[in-house]
């Protein structure tokens, strides 16, 4: 299962890569940010301290992490700005430590955390309209971090009116394989 | 005298960003700065005092943790405001403080990227800042407590050096602190932290096989 988690963009990224791997007849959930209110995290502790694994505060969340539970694979489409994710993909991100293994691994000599759920690839698509070098390096070195820091497989693709039919089609291939 | 606004932006009023935030305003009221803290998140639905403060400060200070690698969602719901009031930045001094549970600080580097690429498009003048490593098992105490306490402290103490004279601060302050040890001492400290870890989930009866209660929601 290939779950798209994707924030507006006006070129509708999310949608046509859905569309790209649904052609492949790849299973797939695209779930739209546009319609979801997800809290913030208030680092209160009650999901170690009240309900085990999961958040107290009743949100959107509900919705999304139940189906992160059950992905492979991660696509997370946003709309960058200073080289970040959007605030709604990065509320829901914030909330993904939730369902994160807490265990420490080691690898290559550092400490990482380990997988969300069962995800095994994270993939991450940062949309512009226009890119600046410096952006796209911040973006490229917080989605390095994040693969890093989950331990698992990933890619980071930069998009922008230029490049999108080539970018689809290129991370729908390799979601193919 | 001059203005300094700490902006916490952590959503907890005790923990380690707020650690920092006092040890900043201290050090700050020492060199004839009038400093306030405000906290981000009781103001989330109304923003006016902090743009207040933005507007009347000389330099700003942002003080926060390290969520998945940067600083928390909301965070960037604060920029996009400040953005949408341009009218209050005037070439003020932005640093920037981050603090994060991992060691290593290329880890939370990235919520200071976001500030300097925010402060460019913004009228603001970005100065640099400071990755603490470990934060989150320091859960506000000093930072002489941490195992690179000496080095983290007089690093943060030049840092604040640095914001008390409206210098800009490199990043070898902090890369400097960090916590060097080799590789096989963080497999220990994997296996030490992982063992309580599983005490703890134990002593709340939850077996180590148990599922997510997420794995237990209906999907709709």
């Amino acid at each position: 299962m290939i779950t798209i988690l994707s924030d507006h963009t006006r070129q509708e990224v999310g949608e046509r890569l859905d569309a790209k791997l649904r052609e492949r007849k790849i299973d797939t959930d695209l779930i739209s940010l546009a319609d979801l209110n997800v809290d913030p995290c208030y680092s209160c502790g009650g999901c170690t301290d009240k309900t085990y694994g999961q958040c107290i505060h009743r949100d959107d969340a509900d919705i999304i992490l139940p189906k992160l539970m059950r992905t492979d694979v991660l696509v997370m489409v946003t709309p960058v700005k200073w080289g970040s994710y959007s605030f709604k993909t990065k509320r829901v991100f914030d909330k993904c430590a939730i369902i994160g293994d807490r265990h420490y691994y080691c690898k290559k000599g550092e400490l990482v955390k380990g997988k969300i759920g069962r995800v095994h690839t994270f993939v991450a698509i940062g949309v512009k309209d226009q890119w600046k070098n410096d952006e796209k390096d911040a973006f490229k070195n917080l989605v390095a971090e994040n693969i890093k820091i989950m331990n698992i497989k990933g890619s980071v693709h930069l998009v922008d009116d230029s490049n999108i039919s080539a970018c689809l089609e290129s991370v729908t291939e390799d979601l193919s394989q | 005298m001059k203005k300094a606004v700490i902006l916490n932006l952590s959503p907890r009023k005790t923990g380690t960003s707020m650690m920092l935030a006092n040890r900043c305003r201290e050090f700050l009221s020492t060199r004839d700065y009038l400093v306030e803290i405000l906290h981000l998140y009781p103001n989330l639905k109304d923003l006016s005092p902090l743009l207040t403060a933005i507007n009347e400060a000389e330099s700003i200070i942002m003080v926060g943790p390290s969520y998945i690698d940067t600083y928390p969602a909301d965070t960037f719901y604060l920029l996009e405001e400040l953005e949408k009031n341009r009218d209050i930045l005037h070439g003020q001094d932005l640093y920037g403080i981050i603090q994060g549970g991992m060691p290593y600080v290329h880890t939370h580097e990235s919520g200071l990227k976001m500030l300097e690429l925010f402060a460019g498009e913004n009228e603001l003048s970005y100065k640099g800042g400071f990755v603490i490593g470990m934060g989150a098992m320091l859960n506000g105490q000093p930072l002489d407590k941490l195992l690179n306490g000496k080095k983290a402290a007089s690093g943060f103490e030049q840092f604040l050096k640095n914001v008390a004279k409206q210098e800009s601060s490199p990043p070898s302050l902090y890369y400097q602190a960090q916590l060097k040890i080799p590789g096989l001492a963080y497999w220990f400290m994997a296996t030490l932290m992982n063992r309580k870890i599983d005490k703890d989930r134990r002593e709340k009866g939850i077996g180590d096989q148990a599922k997510s209660p997420y794995d237990n929601l209906e999907i709709n």
